[in-house]
């Protein structure tokens, strides 16, 4: 269910400042549509670092997997990477719903390693806004009573257990699901 | 047959800070047999700066490199291991495996070198049809 405990401009804060420490940079100079990569000079340990520190702020679990990694376990081997390496056409048909107004950016043929300057500020919050957002409506000890804990966790108010949120890899399998049924893009 | 090569450099006193503001970012990024080997060493962070770009040298050697959302288990498909003679060696599995079978690899090899605070990996695969 959509969650209402923690406001979209908390989730933001918070992407910037695991940001900023992340990657060692004045907060001030973090915008929405900053790219992690290409605008504020992120590497692949920054990219670690950064999800990580917001695991622990919210409590989520991010995906393991590269949505590639997924398309490719659903629809079958080199639906997303041909046998050169580069990325299929139906990839970056997925790829341009996903990273919605980056479409012209992404196109057949490029390198996977392409992708990371796609992250920018405002995907990575609606990345963990969507994890928030998978909240259950009950805790598992039966309680309806979500309450907010240290500002950025969401608590059981009966059992005080965390919250269990779905995981990043199976929010991205949903989607593909549901983007596919709509679609049939493989 | 053919090379594949990737190159990668890991500051160590970055990755140091890294993994003690989150110790639990190790188990995410080295394997339990990379980590008690250089968490006996006299300097881990050295070796594991030297591991992390051996990881990210073979991925980029694979063309996979990381894709910046969530936290890539891939890295984990990557062991280095200390070879006879301390050469270190690579063991791949997993998807990093299936990705190098699909390119018709037959031959890893890594290379790790530190100097100051740097540590710098260079993978070089060999592929083909009739590679042994
Ligand atoms: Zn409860």
């Amino acid at each position: 269910m959509k969650q209402n405990l923690i406001a979209e401009q908390r989730v933001m804060e918070e992407v910037k400042k695991a940001i900023a420490e992340g990657i060692d940079i004045d907060p001030g100079r973090i915008k929405p549509e900053s790219s992690l990569m290409k605008d504020l000079g992120a590497e692949s340990l920054d990219f670690l670092d950064i999800n990580y520190r917001l695991e622990q702020t919210f409590g989520i679990k991010m995906a393991r997997r590269t949505v590639i990694d997924h398309i490719e376990e659903l629809f079958g081997e080199e639906s997303a990477i041909d046998s050169d390496g580069k990325l299929t056409g139906k990839a970056v048909d997925v790829l341009a719903m996903r990273y919605d107004g980056y479409g012209d950016k992404i196109h057949a043929g490029m390198d996977m390693d392409e992708l990371p300057v796609l992250v920018t500020v405002s995907s990575l919050a609606e990345g963990v806004e969507s994890l928030l957002d998978t909240l259950p409506e009950k805790c598992s000890c039966g309680a309806q009573e979500w309450k907010l804990e240290d500002e950025t966790r969401i608590v059981c108010g009966a059992c005080s257990e965390p919250a269990s949120f779905t995981s990043g890899d199976e929010l991205i399998e949903e989607w593909l699901k549901q983007v596919q049924e709509d679609k049939k893009i493989f | 047959m053919h090379i594949l090569q990737g190159i990668d450099m890991v500051q160590v006193s970055k990755l140091e800070k890294m993994l003690l503001a989150s110790p639990g970012l190790a188990s995410e990024i080295f394997t339990e047999k990379e980590r008690e080997y250089c968490f006996a060493m006299a300097r881990p962070y050295v070796h594991l700066a030297g591991r992390f770009a051996a990881k990210e040298a073979c991925l980029k050697a694979l063309g996979l490199g990381l894709s910046g959302e969530g936290i890539d288990s891939a890295l984990q498909d990557i062991e280095v291991v200390a070879g006879i003679s301390g050469k270190p060696d690579l063991l791949v599995k997993g998807r990093v495996e299936k990705a190098g079978g699909r390119r018709k690899v037959c031959q890893y090899t890594v290379s790790i070198s530190h100097s100051g605070d740097f540590a710098v990996a260079s993978v070089v695969l060999v592929a083909g049809e009739n590679c042994e």
